[in-house]
């Protein structure tokens, strides 16, 4: 038997009013204590999928958080989260009493995605492709308690989360590419790995360089349309080109960071006098004791992640080598850009005509910074940062550029995927009696998955289609399209 | 009794039981149910004992099951089995089970974390119920 949570809180839907063809209002008035209104980036197809679940009221509920500023915002890849929704993206400002919610950012601290090019073309990679995919399951650790073959102690641990992707350079597992072509370098500065327990180093301990579960997966993909020639040379992609997609994040280790950050935040509302509609969006003012120490672990938590990413791409580079009897360099498996999805940044964004440092909650929701922004590698700055959007395994994936209008609208943001519209029970449910296994493969991907639930959980029709959410940020000017890519191979835990 | 519920990116898990030390028993199981899939595949072998300290029967329920969650990430325990003694101090339960062994047991979900969202434990004309949704 399985229940449906369809009611909202107050017991009445969420009015969303009409701004534009892209937008939707919640006003500030819809409940007491929103200090700010709801925004929600979606089209006529896409709201519809926002009124069947309690999305809305949690882009809300976010709106109640102290120091947050111009709006509570949401993706239109939104769905129901946990205190936050997927999607969502609040900026608070330290100076006003802004708070950080590990709500905000999510059990999984720097879920991300990263891209890999090669020089392959589609025809090089069809005869082989069945090996390959069977190799990467092979040899890249996916699915549930399976620990990798990178194995670091509580000191090794500590010093990547201090350093991050840089302090694998140094032992030979990435290249100064890999750090440059990485968010932050692949080292949010200000870490401090001396907060994470040791619970969580244990549950990190054989997972740096593993896929995990969930929603996380590995796909060989083909560049399949190219929708801005110029950027699409500039960020060295053509149609028919081969492309590794990694999604994945902190591992254990980040999830037990967020939930010890939660227990240590237990009390912080009551003694700081925050008055809070779900008690998963627990908080406390940037600026105090409980709020410094969240940051510090979340930065290095975010810092493993982006180093289990680099981990998977070794493997990935590694298996490809083997597979076509070259070098990963002689196939030119370089990094196109690896982005967070996941996380919460001090940055520079003007409020009311104002420049001023806010902190930046990403749940679900990626950073698309418009060319000419000095965080860009300076190789991609005149064309703006690369976004990747991972989509579902049965239809496509999206490299996009930050938009010209991201800075004003959404705090430099965009989407980060598809974006669920089915649950797991019913995705299930509407897999009964079928194999998803085979019906992408006469589909043309091969999928391989650890569990027969896990490809039913996670199949094409779980996900609402990845080109409707890319169309909307792309007319919403948060970031433009510029190649569509289509999976060819998946695994999955 | 505990039944999985739905939550759309998540799982939930929805317990009743007759008293409040029932509903924290169910409540673990379902725990495990959504991690193993089938619990019928845990042997009992192995026996740990779980303290919790406090007074609020919500948080003493989410604190046993983080401790029940860490039981099996980092420490790789497949429990199926539980007794719970609630007192004035908090908890004291056992979990009985068997180490996860790859080559035995098929596992069915990654739970990232017992989560606070809707989290809710009340008294009812029946007994207790629970709900909780985990993060997958």
């Amino acid at each position: 038997m399985t229940r449906h949570a369809t009611t909202t809180a107050h017991g009445r839907p969420m009015p969303l009013e009409r701004v534009d063809d892209c937008t939707w209002r919640i006003p500030r008035s819809a409940r007491p204590g929103m200090r700010v209104d709801g925004l929600v980036f979606a089209d006529d197809r896409l709201i519809e999928m926002v009124r069947h679940d309690q999305a809305a009221e949690q882009v809300a509920n976010v709106a109640h958080l102290p120091g947050i500023q111009t709006a509570s915002l949401a993706m239109p890849d939104i769905h129901w989260g946990y205190g936050f929704c997927i999607g969502g993206v609040c900026a608070t400002d330290p100076a006003a009493g802004g708070v950080i919610s590990p709500g905000g950012v999510g059990y999984d601290i720097n879920c991300g995605v990263r891209l890999l090019r090669t020089n392959l073309t589609l025809d090089d990679a069809r005869p082989v492709l069945k090996r390959l995919v069977d190799h990467l399951m092979r040899e890249v650790p996916v699915g549930v308690g399976q620990g990798g073959r990178y194995v670091y102690s509580p000191q090794e641990l500590r010093s990547m989360m201090q350093s991050g992707v840089r302090w694998l350079a140094t032992r030979g597992l990435a290249t100064d590419d890999d750090v440059i072509c990485t968010e932050a370098e692949g080292c949010i500065p200000d870490a401090d790995p001396g907060l994470v327990g040791d619970r969580a180093l244990a549950r990190g301990a054989d997972q740096c360089g593993t896929v995990g579960a969930g929603n996380h997966f590995i796909e060989v993909q083909v560049v399949d349309r190219v929708a801005d020639e110029a950027s699409a040379t500039a960020f060295g992609l053509h149609a028919g080109q081969i492309c590794v997609l990694i999604h994945s994040g902190s591992r254990g280790l980040g999830y037990q960071v967020c939930d010890d950050a939660l227990r240590d935040l237990r009390d912080a509302p009551r003694k700081y006098g925050i008055d809070l509609p779900d008690r998963q969006l627990v908080c406390a003012p940037i600026e105090s004791p409980e709020g410094r120490r969240y940051l510090g672990a979340m930065r290095a938590a975010a810092n493993y992640a982006f180093c289990n990413r680099q981990l998977l791409a070794w493997q990935v580079r590694e298996v490809f080598a083997q597979v076509f009897g070259r070098s990963w360099e002689s196939l030119g498996m370089t990094l196109l850009y690896d982005v967070a999805h996941n996380i919460a940044k001090v940055e520079q964004h003007a409020v009311d005509g104002t420049t001023k440092d806010v902190c930046v909650h990403r749940k679900g929701a990626t950073r698309a910074f418009p060319a000419g922004h000095h965080d860009i590698p300076d190789r991609y700055r005149a064309v703006g940062q690369p976004v990747i959007i991972p989509g579902d395994m049965g239809r496509a994936s999206w490299v996009l550029r930050g938009g010209p209008r991201s800075m004003e609208r959404s705090f430099g943001t965009t989407c980060h995927g598809a974006g669920r519209c089915l649950s797991r029970t019913a995705a299930t449910k509407a897999a009964k009696g079928r194999n998803i296994a085979e019906e992408l493969e006469r589909a043309g991907v091969i999928a391989r998955s650890r569990s027969a639930d896990g490809l039913a959980e996670e199949q094409p029709a779980a996900y609402k289609d990845v080109d409707l959410v890319v169309d909307v940020v792309h007319r919403a000017g948060l970031s433009s399209k510029v190649a569509r890519l289509r999976p060819l191979g998946v695994i999955k835990g | 009794m505990y039944e999985i519920v739905e939550h759309t990116a998540d799982l939930g898990v929805h317990v009743a039981a007759a008293t409040l030390a029932e509903a924290f028993v169910d409540a673990g199981l379902g725990l495990f149910a959504v991690i193993a899939g089938d619990v019928g595949q845990i042997r009992v072998t192995d026996e740990l004992t779980i303290t919790v300290v406090g007074d609020d029967p919500a948080w003493l329920l989410f604190d046993w099951l983080r401790e029940l969650l860490a039981a099996f990430d980092p420490g790789r325990m497949l429990l199926v089995e539980f007794s719970v003694e609630l007192d004035a101090a908090g908890l004291r339960g056992t979990a009985r089970g068997e180490r996860f062994d790859p080559s035995r047991h098929t596992l069915a979900h990654e739970v990232k974390a017992i989560t606070q969202h809707a989290f809710d434990l009340r008294p009812t004309s029946a007994g207790w119920e629970a709900t909780y949704i985990l993060d997958i």
